[in-house]
Parts: C-alpha cells; structure tokens; sequence
C-alpha cells in the first residue's frame, strides 16, 4: 500500500528515521504512528516491511493509533509480577506524555507478534529499550506536530497525549490519522540471545521530577479476568482434533531404554505407544486414559541401571573435587585489590558453607501443546521466559528453519528463571509427539516428571577467611565459591531422543549462560580499604560427564542466581566476623558499608526491625535444652541498583533443632519506584519463597535419581509457617535509575535467620536449609 | 454415567465412574478454573465445592458426586446470588472481588483453589481471624493449599477483606 515516491520523505529522530510522511488523505481514518525495528543482518531485518511475513516478523515495539489508544508489543512474558502489564504501561506512557488509560493493549512474548527476544528477567533494566522508543515516538511526534500547526518545535510540548504551543493543539491520534508512518529505529544485540536486541539511540528522557504516572499504585489488569475464569491458561489451551500425552522418562538420570512396556489395547482401546529414543510416550484422546496407560507401561518398562551421581552427603567435597580436576581458569571479583593471603588477622574467622540443589517447583507442572504440520512448519504454544530462543532449539531439533516454528505463549504457572533460556521442559516433547503422531499434541508432565526431570537451582560451596585487625575491623577478605555452572538450557527431550540441541555446559560453550564456568555474581559492598579476592570455580553439572546422555542434575538460574548462592555465605560469614569482633552486626555493617545508601538503609532496618543493639550472641544464648531460645539476624544484598536489607527474628529449640521464623523486616531502597502496590505484593511473596527456601528446601538425590517426585518429598512453606512480615519501601526520589523488584527479597531470608540462630544459640550454622536434623547437627558440632 | 449439578446445571457425564472429577471438568465439561498442580491432594490447585465442603479434584472419583452440587470458582457469583437472593447475579462474588481489590495473585495458578477454601471458610464463619484463615489454608483439609510464588500475606488480606464484603452484602 506504501506509495514507494512517498518514501523518501523521512526525517531524523535522535538516531531513528521517521517514514511514511505526506500521505495525508490517502486512506481513511484508520492510521498509525508504529516503532519498528531496523538491524543489519539479523532475523528483526524482515521486520521493516518485509513482503514476505515470517515467523520473525513483528511489527514493532509500540503502535499509536488513530483513536489515541497505544498498544505496546514486547518479547517478555509475565510470569506474575505483572510488570509488563504495570510497569512497562506506566513507563511508555509516562515518555509518551499519555494517561495511562490510553496503554490499552500488551502483546507479550509470540515469536511471530513480538519484536526484541531475550530472557525475561531483569524486567526494569531491560524497559530502557520500551522507555526510549516510547522518547522517539514522541520527539517524532513534536516534529510533525511542528510542522502541521506551523509552530517552532522548541515552542511545542506535551501533555495527557495533547500537543500544544503558540496557541494551537493536535493529540497523538488526529497526528497519525489517516497515516502510516514507521519510525525505524537501529539496533543491536541478538534476538535469541539473553539479552535480546538493544535500542541504539540516545532521545532526551523525560525529566524524573516531571513524573505523574511512574511511582503511582496501578492495579494489574490482567487479574480481573484471571480471577472471573476468563483467561486461557496454557494449559487450558484446547487444539482440534488433538491428543493428549504423558512422557515416561527414564529411570535414572542415566539409564538408557531395554525394552519398552507393554501397552493393554483391551484396558487403553484409545491409546498408543511413541518411542523417542530413550524417551517413551503414551497419546490418548482422552487425557485421563493417557495418565492410566501411561502409568500402565512405565512399571512395565525396563531401564538399564545408573549410578553415576555422588552421595549426596558427599556432594560439597564431590564440588571441591571436581572443580580442582577440571582446573578451569577461575573467574575473579569485580572488587579484587591486593592480596589478602599476604594478611594475619589479630583474629581470623575461617569456615565452609554448603549450599544445596533447590527446585524452581512451580505448582502446576509444565505443559505444552504442538501443532506439528504436514508442510515441516510448527506451532508450539507454552508458558516460556525466551520464546525466541526456544523457537531456535525447536528448529536446531528439528533440523529446519527458524523460520518454520512459531511459539506462541500464555500465563501458566511460575517458574522463577527457569525458562529464562527458553526450555523450562516439555516444549520440545510435545513437537516431537505431534511430529510422530500426525495431530496436535498436548504433553502434560506429571508432578514426578516436574520434580525429577526438571532443572534445578545450582548447589554451591565457599571456603571464606575473614581476618580481623587490632580495632576489630576487617583486614582481608578470601573467599572461594565452588560449584557446577549456572544453567543448562538444552531441550531434555531432545537430548534422550538424541537429537541435536545446542552444546552441553563447558568452559567453552558460548551461548548464554550455559557454561561450567562460575562467575562471581554478588557484589561486594563491604569497603575498598583491605586487600579482597573473591574467585568463582566451575565445574561441569553433576553427573553430566558420567551419564551417557550427557545430562546429569541440571542447573538453572532461579530468582537471584549464583548471588544466592554466593551471598548467603558471605553474609553468614559477616555476621560470624562480628561475633568474633565482638560487635552488633549491624553495627559491624554499618561501620564497613561506604555506601551511604547501605548506611541509610541500615539504620532504617534498625529502626523498624526493632533491633536490639548488642553483640551476638543473645544473653543467656544456648545450643542445648528444651527452652526455647530467640535471636535476630540480618542480611544485605546489592542487586541491579537496589540496595536490601534484611531482618530476622528467630525461635529455636536446640532439642529439636525446629526454627520458627517469627518476623521478618524487609527495607528496599530501589531508587525510582515504579509501581509502589505491585512492588509492596512483589516483596512480600519473594521474601516468604525465601523463608522457605531458606527452612525447607533441598533437593534429595540417590545415585541415580532425584529422590523427590511430589510435595511430600519437596516440602515448601505453608500459611502456617509464615512469619509476620513487615516491607518497608525506602523512598529515594533522589536516585534516577530503576532498581530491580522482587527477586532480591527472596535471596535476604536465609542468611538473615541463619545470623539469627547464630545469635539464639552461639552456634554457627553454615548449611542450607535450616531444617531440623541440619540445625541440631550444627549445634552439636 | 454420573448425572451431577455443575455450577448450578445438571449436567450427564460420559465418563467412566472412577475418574477423577478433575478431568471430566476440564476435558468433558470445559470447566476450566480447577487446575491441574499434583494428581496427588497435595496442593489444593484443583479444589472445588461439593455440596458446600471443599474436595479436591484430582482424587475424587465422578462416580462418587452423582445428584451432589459441584460448585467452582465460574460459579461463584451465582452461588452468591442464590445465597443473597440477588436478580441478576453479580459479575463476582465478593471473594473473588476481594483477590483483585488486594492484588491478591502473583503467578496465580494456585488461586483458584485458594478462592474456593476461602469461600467454604467465610460461609461458616463470616468473621475468622488470621488462627482461623491460616487453619483452613493448612489443617483443615487433606494438605495444606500451596502456594509457590508466597502470596500468603496477600492472601490472609485478601480473606479478611472478602469477609467485609460478604458482611456489607456487596460483591462486584
């Protein structure tokens, strides 16, 4: 329809190009004003009108239209923290000079309808590409404004989505109508990579102190219909004429497939038997059928035996070994200066700390559906964090184009960073099942299926010195963290049907975050002045190399990945330092922290914590008896431009070893913050998923298997186990960036209550969970 | 063949008797708020109202309901207008607008079931406490209801706020 004369009418936006002009009349009152996408060489190049729509076509971040409303497309999914429904809507509006009201529509995460790819994660560091485009579109805007009311454009401004100087006015909408202008925009980065495409351009952001819509509680509309039953979850998603599946994985994480099951035609009349190698299937039309036969030919089934995986009591010495055998390089601090092993503390704290495996365990279990089609092309319709980079597994699987898979995506369960590389499991069993089976195919994976063939929060150890000078203040700083790398993003399904996926873990692969090298990922917060060295030491993922799939206990990223795992030993260590220093914790803290954002946020925690002021340990604290014993502890975490503090208030029973997590006070200092109600909600679930990770969770494994297969087996935290809980958000209107959201308030809990038994009962406890046999052995220690 | 009342029409199931009620609402009746979460009766995704007790769903076999009323989270606002005598039925029942007035959910999978205990609660005690509310959400049942993402403390608002709601007769 474009007019090809009319195209070369374009006009320069800060970097961008404004198209489409002086077509005015040419249609009717429909018209547009769309970002779209400009990079050379990628796959987004079809995106600026491409004749021929493919599978990566979009058309562009946000569309203005003639009835003044504004949709906005993004490649991130919500997976409950509603931020691209909340905080995505507030900032576009916010640069576009719109009311909210006017952000009608998001359209999030389809590989075919989205522009910009990447992991969903980091959701307010990666909204400066939505916050800029949303700045061009309306610097564009001013420009034709200009020129359509004959006013300067350094007379013009706007307001509520009107634009007006020198006394005449235009809306966004009467400026595009009848228009189609394409503001194009140029790139770089990769779609399929972590962190997607970037916006290559500079505009003027609208100044902080002239927010109006960014710090106001917008409500999440995406509940309402959730809550009436009108949304269609992934699960509830119905294809014709498809079938319903239940896969039968493996024994162990090792065995290879002897001989399948006998599936009973005259008890499942509607069911058959797929083999993938060694993955098995049942599809039935009826789904119910599809659990029984499926149940039916797994205890038939013959698997070889496994038994490549350490003991788990083994597990922190079987990390130490491993990483000192595969001798990759390690992976320094950010903060390193000096060389503290050069230091003799007047006193010195020296300990182990062992983390464990935990599951991201959403509550339903994955699903996926696929619509594998005659002509090669698929459509897989799942619940994925980087539906871009699981449509490229998909076709690497496959062995055709990315062009022939389209994912499309839907609300479903939360899984906390375990799709965040596209496969959370499933995805890639149902595309191969319709491929098998000729029809549509819905794979539901059981509870035990979720458990065991699910990836999982990497383990971690560290070995952490901590020397003292004379005045009692930190005069070195060792610390080793040792473990497997952080994720594992290949298509399970593929890897047992021995099909192509992308290379497994190893110092050398390059996609992603799939690597056996560990990076030190918490940030030091404690201070320049004394030599520092924190190293990260990786290893291969456990059983990997021994099993012949090549996959053994799989890691993935979830919520403050590896910082967990590195920050909770160092926080514990700290407050062991303190003791040792003979100090209050927090005043311990306080005393080291240069930052004066950590320093105003500490003496807020001690304010509304109810803080007592004293060395640990408690007075009359003990490690023995029936009596139960209170404590306090606390935790500090830098994330992503949030600054987080953590207090815990304990009742243990050293007989039991049973902690009690009786309160727990949370002060967050984000800079800007966005959406105060979906930040408080954000805070308060992060911060009791901590409490049971930090009480409940690790993941039990055999020799061959995860040993967990339901909630029995993997219990979380109930409403009776929860805490009083008290958020206070830190308001600092002098900061300009963003800080992250919820994530960091899971990450505070474990080394805050840990601190805590410490003060209770003078024992150190130095593993995670703190579950009753693990506390009692630490008491006893 | 079980002949059931499913949100307050009768409804002639095909199914075999001992399938799961689960599956007979999401696969034969297109019921759809009942999710799937464990198979087991362990985290409360699937639960429903039968004759006013919450059951899950997962495990109760179809066969077992014949001529008892089976009431799901769709069908909470007419349950609620029946119970007040209200012409029309309101759009929600005051649980329901509770959970959005307190932005109760996070991911949200678990609510469904979290919605129906809280109903079977505030119908026999109009005015719990938080004893009260965290024993119907843990104790009271075959397992506590689970939810993953930690919205409890939203949750225990968001069942004190629908108690309000039910005591001022309004709902959305």
């Amino acid at each position: 329809m474009t007019a090809v004369a009319h195209q070369s009418d374009t006009i320069a936006i800060h970097g961008a190009q404004l198209s489409g002009l002086s077509r005015r009349g040419f249609l009717g009152v429909a018209g547009t004003m769309a970002a779209v996408l400009a990079i050379k060489g990628g796959p987004a190049a079809a995106a600026a009108g491409s004749a021929a729509p493919s599978a990566t076509t979009a058309a562009g971040w946000i569309e203005i239209r003639a009835d003044n409303t504004v949709l906005l497309r993004t490649g991130k999914c919500d997976f409950g923290q509603s931020s691209i429904y909340t905080a995505y809507r507030q900032i576009v509006a916010e640069e576009l000079c719109v009311p909210l009201a006017a952000m009608t529509e998001v359209v999030s995460g389809d590989t075919d309808r989205t522009p910009d790819g990447g992991g969903t994660f980091g959701l307010l560091r990666n909204a400066q590409n939505l916050r800029k485009v949303a700045a061009l579109l309306r610097e564009a805007a001013l420009e034709l404004a200009s020129r359509r009311l004959g006013v300067a454009r350094a007379a013009l401004s706007v307001r509520d989505g009107i634009l007006s100087g020198g006394g005449k006015a235009i809306t966004y909408g009467e400026l595009v109508r009848g228009e189609a202008l394409q503001l194009t925009i140029p790139l770089s980065g990769d779609l399929t990579m972590p962190l997607g495409l970037r916006v290559e351009a500079n505009p003027p952001l609208k100044p902080v102190k002239d927010y109006t819509i960014i710090g106001q509680p917008v409500p999440n509309p995406s509940l309402p219909p959730k809550i009436a039953g009108e949304t269609v979850w992934v699960g509830d998603v119905k294809l014709p004429g498809m079938l319903h599946a239940r896969v039968i994985h493996p024994e162990t994480l090792g065995s290879t497939l002897i001989e399948p099951g006998r599936l009973d035609r005259v008890a499942f009349p509607g069911a058959q038997l797929v083999r993938l190698g060694h993955l098995l299937a049942v599809a039935s039309p009826d789904e119910w059928e599809a659990v029984q036969a499926a149940q039916a030919v797994a205890a038939g089934t013959r698997w070889s035996d496994w038994q490549g995986l350490p003991d788990q009591a083994d597990l922190p010495d079987q990390i130490r070994r491993s990483v000192a055998a595969e001798a990759a390089p390690p992976r320094e601090g950010r903060a390193n200066a000096g060389d503290p092993a050069q230091v003799r503390g007047a006193r010195e704290h020296r300990a182990r700390y062992a983390m464990p495996f935990q599951k991201h365990a959403p509550i339903s279990p994955m699903v996926s559906l696929a619509d594998y089609r005659p002509d090669g092309s698929v459509t897989l319709h799942t619940h994925s964090q980087n539906p871009q980079h699981l449509r490229r597994m998909i076709a690497l699987m496959l062995g055709t184009g990315e062009d022939r898979v389209v994912v499309r995506t839907y609300p479903g369960a939360g899984h906390y960073g375990r799709s965040n590389g596209g496969s959370a499991g499933s995805e890639d069993e149902a595309v191969l099942l319709s491929r098998a089976l000729g029809r549509p195919v819905r794979v539901q994976w059981m509870r035990h299926d979720d458990m065991q063939w699910s990836t999982q929060s990497s383990a971690m150890v560290a070995d952490i010195r901590i020397a003292l000078g004379g005045d009692g203040r930190i005069s070195a700083y060792e610390a080793t963290h040792s473990g497997p790398g952080m994720q594992d993003d290949r298509l399970i399904g593929a890897v047992l049907a021995g099909l192509p996926t992308i290379a497994p873990p190893s110092a050398t692969t390059t996609y992603g975050f799939q690597s056996s090298l560990l990076a030190i990922t918490d940030t030091w917060i404690y201070g320049t002045g004394a030599p520092l060295r924190e190293i990260g030491k990786g290893c291969r993922h456990i059983g990997q190399q021994q099993s012949p799939h090549g996959a053994g206990l799989r890691n993935h990223s979830m919520r403050t990945p590896l910082q967990f795992q590195q920050n909770c030993p160092r926080e514990i260590a700290i407050t062991e330092a303190a003791l040792l220093a003979g100090k209050d914790p927090l005043q311990f803290r306080l005393d080291h922290v240069p930052d004066p954002r950590f320093q105003a946020l500490l003496i807020r925690l001690r304010d509304e914590s109810g803080w007592t002021s004293r060395p640990s340990p408690a007075p009359g604290a003990r490690a023995t008896g029936q009596r139960v014993m209170r404590g306090q502890g606390l935790a500090l975490m830098l994330r992503d431009n949030g600054y987080w503090a953590c207090a815990a208030m304990v009742a243990v029973t050293p007989a039991t070893g049973e902690v009690k997590v009786e309160r727990i006070t949370i002060v967050a200092d984000v800079g800007i913050v966005i959406n105060p109600l979906q930040l408080r909600r954000q805070i308060q679930a992060g911060c009791l998923m901590g409490v049971s990770q930090a009480l409940f969770e690790e993941v039990p494994f055999d020799r061959g298997k995860v040993t967990a297969t339901d909630w029995a087996s993997y219990p979380i935290l109930t409403m009776a186990d929860m805490p009083e809980l008290k958020v206070v958000i830190a308001d600092n209107p002098g900061v300009t960036t963003y800080g992250q959201g919820s994530e960091s308030a899971n990450a505070l809990a474990a080394p805050a209550i840990a601190g805590a038994v410490l003060d209770a009962t003078g024992k150190p406890v130095r593993r995670i969970p703190l579950r009753p046999d693990l506390v009692l052995a630490a008491l006893r220690a | 063949m079980a002949q059931l009342r499913v949100n307050g029409s009768e409804r002639t199931v095909t199914a075999a008797d001992e399938t799961p009620l689960l599956y007979v609402l999401r696969g034969e009746l297109g019921v759809m708020t009942p999710k799937f979460g464990c198979g087991l009766a362990q985290c409360g995704a699937c639960s429903v109202l039968v004759d006013g007790e919450e059951v899950r769903a997962c495990v109760t076999p179809v066969g077992s309901l014949a001529g008892k009323e089976v009431t799901t989270v769709d069908g909470l606002p007419a349950r609620w207008a029946r119970q007040r005598g209200l012409s029309p039925a309101p759009a929600l029942h005051p649980v329901q607008q509770a959970w959005i007035d307190e932005q109760v959910p996070q991911c949200g999978i678990c609510q469904f079931g979290m919605m129906i205990k809280v109903t079977e609660l505030l119908e026999a005690n109009p005015r719990p406490t938080d004893a009260d509310i965290k024993q119907a959400l843990t104790t009271s049942g075959p397992s506590p209801h689970l939810c993953r993402c930690g919205s409890y403390a939203a949750i225990l608002e968001g069942a004190h706020r629908a108690a309000r709601l039910m005591a001022e007769g309004a709902a959305g």
